[in-house]
């Protein structure tokens, strides 16, 4: 079953163009990740995925309904906001800096979007978010702020916060960059974890070997475009294109 | 009433012109009392209309946004004085050139309406640029969410504007405050308006010094309170 789907997307920021077309259809169950140099557009691919941000021109899919369709900016579709915002939401996201609300405590950051967006009732959520710190190891910290944890843990419970919404898949845009290289692991290890539940995972990543390790699919970007993608193996030790021999050599 | 004395005497003359009498103990509360409820109103109102106009400011609405724009240019852009004056003065003029009746206007009521128009202006600012100043994670993590703009704004991104909301606030709440001297031009008799004919009727500067006092008094205890605030609402910074 495809999961999310891009149509031939353009996306440009002024006069930059930074997506060039891109087409991508991405299964039930599949772990993608998408490599490559910065500025060659793979965070803003997953960010016009759940409309953080809006495509210039192409058609965006989600579970095969159509989100966006428009051309050079220009809608040619009306868009239902609550359809769209609650197909968005079956998108869970986790960004290379967390972004967990700071004047709300661990629990309450897990809690607070199923309680207003879903509108679970509080004690249910409650009970589902203690399984999911326990899940990311992180039960003792429910009560405390964001700020009085490490980056690895606050980058877990941004992984757990993004569970509670029940996503269908999960984008993971650079979720180690910005971590001590020490903690790198403990995230990584989350990440693993959920992959083997068989979770649909999209992961824009530096992390070769962990790319290596978790992927169905490999995907390396280039100056907006998808340069190559196949198995890891493929991708990863045998690249066909010199842009992706180069890239790998730069950073291997 | 004291007649005009020599200057030497007015303050080691024992009781009549140093001392209040229990009438001017009276006019300097009530002085006190209308400089008070004129900047607490002002500013309770200017906060929650400030939110509105700062919302206004920041939306991508360009009505709104023209709006919100049109409203802090015009009520920073002008002096105080005169819009107390329009308001007072020649609204029911306007109203009485128009209708043909006349209407009581209410001194108090009016500084009301013209401090709280005036401090909502200043305080919209200050609530957009304490908005601007929240990270933009926050709300691309809150729509990632599935929230809507405006639950983002009301349960994420506002409630991380109140800390750094107080210390300005504090600010205006201390010029409303000395500002509300400006309602003495409106038949109101505010703090400094009371003691000023006190001090001429007396020819006494004593009472220059009580009404600093008093001023002295009421913003120690704004900036004890805020700093109060300010600490409480911090909690969840290391």
């Amino acid at each position: 079953m495809s999961m999310v789907k891009l149509v031939n997307v353009r996306k440009s920021f002024g006069n930059l163009e930074v997506l060039k077309g891109i087409n991508l259809e991405i299964q039930s169950g599949e772990v993608v990740c998408i490599i490559g140099a910065s500025g060659s557009g793979k965070s803003t691919m997953l960010r016009c995925l759940n409309h953080l941000e809006r495509i210039s021109t192409g058609e965006v899919y989600i579970q095969g309904e159509l989100t966006d369709k428009r051309e050079k900016n220009k809608d040619l579709m009306k868009i239902d906001p609550a359809k769209v915002q609650a197909l968005c939401a079956e998108l869970g996201m986790v960004f290379q800096n967390f972004n967990l609300f700071p004047h709300l405590t661990v629990i309450q950051n897990i809690t607070v979007a199923p309680t207003i967006v879903k509108k679970v009732n509080k004690d249910v959520i409650e009970k589902t978010a203690l399984v999911l710190l326990e899940s990311v190891g992180l039960s003792e910290k429910r009560d405390e702020y964001p700020s009085r944890l490490s980056g690895g843990q606050q980058q877990r419970v941004a992984i757990a916060r993004a569970l509670a919404m029940e996503p269908k898949i999960m984008m993971f845009d650079e979720p180690t960059s910005a971590l001590d290289p020490e903690l790198v692991g403990e995230v990584l290890a989350t990440m693993r974890h959920l992959a083997e539940e068989g979770m649909t995972m999209i992961i824009v990543t530096h992390e070769i070997g962990f790319a290596r390790e978790v992927a169905d699919r490999v995907i390396f970007m280039d100056e907006g475009v998808i340069c190559e993608q196949g198995t890891p193996d493929e991708v990863l030790l045998n690249p066909k294109e010199e842009r992706t021999k180069i890239f790998l050599n730069k950073i291997l | 009433m004291y007649l005009y004395e020599p200057r030497s005497n007015y303050f080691y003359d024992e009781g009549k012109i140093n001392v209040l009498n229990e009438t001017q103990l009276w006019a300097i509360l009530e002085g006190t009392i209308v400089t008070l409820e004129i900047a607490l109103v002002a500013i309770v109102v200017g906060a929650v209309f400030g939110v509105i106009v700062a919302l206004g400011r920041i939306s991508k609405n360009k009505v709104a946004n023209a709006l919100s724009w049109f409203y802090i240019w015009f009520f920073r852009g002008t002096p105080l004085l005169l819009q107390l004056f329009i308001i007072y003065y020649a609204i029911p003029i306007i109203y009485l050139e128009a209708t043909g009746t006349s209407f009581q206007v209410d001194a108090m009521f009016c500084a009301f309406i013209a401090f709280s128009l005036n401090s909502t202006a200043y305080l919209a600012e200050i609530i957009r640029a304490a908005i601007e100043s929240i990270d933009s994670g926050q709300m691309e993590a809150a729509k990632a969410l599935g929230m809507s703009y405006r639950q983002a704004m009301t349960r994420i991104i506002i409630p991380q504007t109140f800390k750094r909301l107080v210390a300005p606030m504090g600010n205006e709440l201390i010029l409303l405050l000395k500002d509300t001297s400006l309602v003495s031009t409106i038949a109101l008799f505010d703090l400094l308006r009371t003691v000023k004919t006190m001090a001429s009727a007396s020819g006494s500067w004593i009472y220059y010094i009580y009404a600093a006092a008093i001023y002295l008094f009421l913003t120690t205890i704004i900036q004890v309170v805020f700093d109060k605030m300010e600490k409480k609402l911090g909690v969840y910074e290391r």
